[in-house]
């Protein structure tokens, strides 16, 4: 069983414990009133229930390891790497070949540890990248209380570009100043949209 | 319907709208051009931005991301083969090559053009069908409209390919966050553990930033950088022999398209690789496909746009979304107070003429930028994915703060992002969440009406012959476009077995912009 059935085995579990606590949730708010009618719980009952079965469902098939219609993103790859019509996957030797960005061509889970994006990053060092901007942004959100979200934000603009992205230091300074502006601009001038300001109250 | 004309265009000529309406079109050419940035994803991140409108200038505005999304998509499946839009995909296979044979600039043109020829094609079918459907579906009580979400909700989850289950799941889900807070007609707070900011419910706005806007962003991290730009532009001419190879498919590219968008979650990438598909068998020059064939260029993208409008003929007339980025648009319709569906032709004709005839000076203005400044967009592509992601997030958190003034939104959003990757990661569609979520408190209604009126017996649901034949419907809708797409292979043996497969997906793929 690869990462990837296991997340999704996981989350199936999960949805399904979701589910059974809608119902009994939705049980506890009543499923009829008098007369027959459907009453408040209803709805969560049917929609937990539902989710249940089918999260049930779905780690059963996941369980058989009964192959799925291939994705969409395996899909696209199909289409786009068939050599007869001279469209090449993404090769770091020739930017500009084929790359489906906006999909996962790549299946992220499954990925081979070894393949390496276009700045030799490999997957474990592109996963790491992603738990640190994670831990990042709820830095940011409890900064946010201190200097207030502005400031919280163009910092971690800055943070992420220089520390996580290795972009050069004062482009990166100057894009999250201007990005910070541009924000202050259109929503607080423009809008009147009260940022918070923290316990600092600078801006 | 003259008069319906005129007052869509007495409402969209305002300066403000016009103004908006090409604010909405530059912004959605750039958006569908970045990749990692779909239409669903900039509709979601922008709603905030519009609260202080009014509600048909910022729809407006909203939907002209939304087509503007259809024309940059192409520009970076032409120049760099990585379709900015899912729709855009199958552009790559012919566009890509025809840059690499040193004509772009006919691909980026013919595309323009295309898209042009199909949106007013397509327009003028939204036009002429839309009303008539709407005025049917003004004659359905509850449970008619029961059927019709039902309908909906069936449709989107068979579109959403991959596992059945894992797409109704999904539809399970998102109502069952739909009953979150008070809702209408009861006075229980339900799951809302003793917080306040629960008691109005899970906000639709903050739900979608956090799926489509941070969710793309945290999955785009994981899955590495793109290849950089390096592509010489030429001059944007096409001559008249290619235009003359491209009437054709054009119109049978907009033709399917349209009929495809019509069907509920069908959406614009299987219109797209449909008439890729179609084209490649009819064309005399089938071997030149798959080789820089400009017809492979002129058809699926015609197709896509004429999708495009096409979805807002279910969107409009039955308040049931014909795709993802459609369904966050009808979320937009009820976070400005309006309730989606058939009604809304009768008391707001000025917000959907209005909106109809924009659809039509959005792509004027789409062809005249698109035509000159392809490459001047394709600059964009420069900028590095290390600034824009950041961006994004900046963006994304800043817009839910502004919704509600509030920093729980703003918890939310993240909270949402962590799920809408997980989603991505583990191949769980979002377009059945999405519509669950919208539909939910539509659909409790509905639900409640109609236990009324079968006294607690949803029997009903059988008693009416239209809700019968709604609910039939839907088997056959579900049914007919995948045995019409085995028939679109069967006879393309090669190259387009692929696509086959593809069309079982494009919804889930639609909303995961």
């Amino acid at each position: 069983m690869t990462a990837a059935q296991r997340g999704g085995l996981a989350a199936s579990v999960v949805l399904a414990v979701v589910g059974v606590a809608a119902v009994l949730g939705g049980l506890g708010y009543g499923v009829t009133v008098e007369g027959g009618e459907i009453g408040p719980g209803f709805l969560p009952t049917m929609a937990g229930g539902l989710v249940a079965v089918f999260a049930v469902l779905d780690a059963v098939g996941r369980l058989r390891n009964r192959r799925d219609a291939p994705s969409q993103a395996e899909l696209i790859t199909a289409t786009t790497s068939r050599p007869e019509d001279g469209v090449a996957l993404a090769d770091p030797a020739d930017p500009g070949a084929a790359t489906t960005s906006t999909q996962s061509i790549h299946s992220p889970l499954d990925a081979d540890a070894e393949e390496v994006d276009i700045f030799g990053r490999t997957q474990r060092q592109r996963n790491r990248m992603l738990a640190i901007v994670l831990g990042l942004v709820v830095a940011t959100l409890v900064m946010v209380q201190v200097v207030g979200f502005l400031l919280a934000f163009v910092l971690l603009l800055f943070v992420i570009a220089v520390f996580v992205e290795h972009r050069r230091v004062l482009p990166s300074a100057v894009v999250a100043v201007a990005a910070g502006a541009v924000t202050y601009g259109i929503f607080v001038l423009l809008l009147r949209v009260p940022l918070p300001t923290g316990l600092l109250g600078l801006i | 319907m003259i008069d319906n004309l005129v007052l869509g265009f007495s409402t969209a000529f305002t300066p403000e709208n016009l103004l908006w309406c090409f604010i909405g079109v530059l912004l959605g050419t750039v958006i569908g051009l970045m990749p990692g940035l779909g239409s669903t994803t900039g509709v979601a991140i922008l709603i905030p931005l519009t609260l202080t409108l009014e509600p048909v200038t910022a729809l407006i505005m909203l939907a002209g991301i939304y087509y503007g999304a259809q024309y940059g998509g192409t520009i970076t499946s032409v120049l760099i083969s990585t379709p900015g839009e899912a729709a855009s995909v199958v552009t790559t296979l012919d566009g890509y090559q025809m840059a690499k044979n040193g004509k772009a600039g006919s691909a980026l043109a013919i595309s323009a053009i295309g898209s042009f020829v199909a949106a007013i094609i397509s327009l003028a079918l939204l036009m002429w069908l839309a009303p008539p459907l709407a005025d049917l579906a003004l004659n359905f009580g509850p449970v008619q409209n029961l059927a019709i979400m039902i309908l909906g909700l069936v449709i989107v989850v068979a579109f959403a390919g991959g596992s059945l289950s894992r797409g109704l799941m999904m539809a399970a889900a998102g109502l069952l966050i739909s009953t979150v807070g008070v809702a209408t007609g009861f006075s229980d707070a339900r799951f809302t553990f003793g917080s306040i900011n629960l008691l109005s419910g899970i906000p639709f706005v903050e739900v979608m930033i956090g799926l489509f806007a941070v969710g793309e962003v945290l999955h785009q991290i994981r899955i590495g950088a793109d290849a950089p730009i390096r592509t010489r532009f030429r001059d944007m001419v096409i001559s008249r022999g290619e235009l003359k190879r491209s009437a054709g498919p054009i119109l049978r590219g907009s033709g399917i398209g349209f009929v495809l968008g019509i069907l509920p979650g069908a959406g614009s990438t299987l219109a797209s690789f449909m008439a890729y598909g179609i084209e490649k068998r009819v064309s005399p020059r089938k071997a030149m496909f798959g080789k820089g064939a400009i017809e492979g260029v002129a058809a699926p993208e015609s197709a896509n746009n004429a999708a495009a409008n096409a979805n807002f003929v279910p969107t409009l007339a039955l308040g049931i979304p014909g795709g993802g980025t459609t369904a966050v648009l009808l979320g937009a319709f009820t976070v400005y107070g309006l309730q989606p569906g058939p009604r809304l032709f009768e008391t707001q004709p000025t917000l959907i003429w209005g909106l109809l005839v924009s659809f039509f000076i959005g792509n004027v203005m789409l062809l005249v930028l698109n035509l000159p400044l392809a490459p001047v967009f394709a600059q964009m592509l420069r900028i590095p994915y290390g600034y824009l992601y950041p961006i994004i997030l900046l963006t994304s958190f800043v817009g839910a703060y502004s919704v509600s003034n509030n920093m729980f939104s703003v918890v939310l959003v993240f909270v949402f992002g962590v799920v809408g990757w997980l989603m991505k990661e583990l191949d769980l569609p979002m377009a059945p969440l999405v519509l669950g979520l919208v539909l939910g408190p539509l659909f409790e209604k509905a639900l409640v009406q109609t236990s009324a009126i079968g006294q607690g017996s949803f029997l009903v649901l059988l008693q009416s012959p239209i809700s019968v034949g709604i609910l039939l419907f839907a088997v056959l809708l579900m049914a007919g476009p995948k045995i019409a797409a085995r028939f679109a292979v069967r006879r393309a043996p090669r190259g387009t077995v692929a696509a086959d497969d593809a069309v079982r997906q494009p919804e889930r793929d639609e909303a995961g912009r």
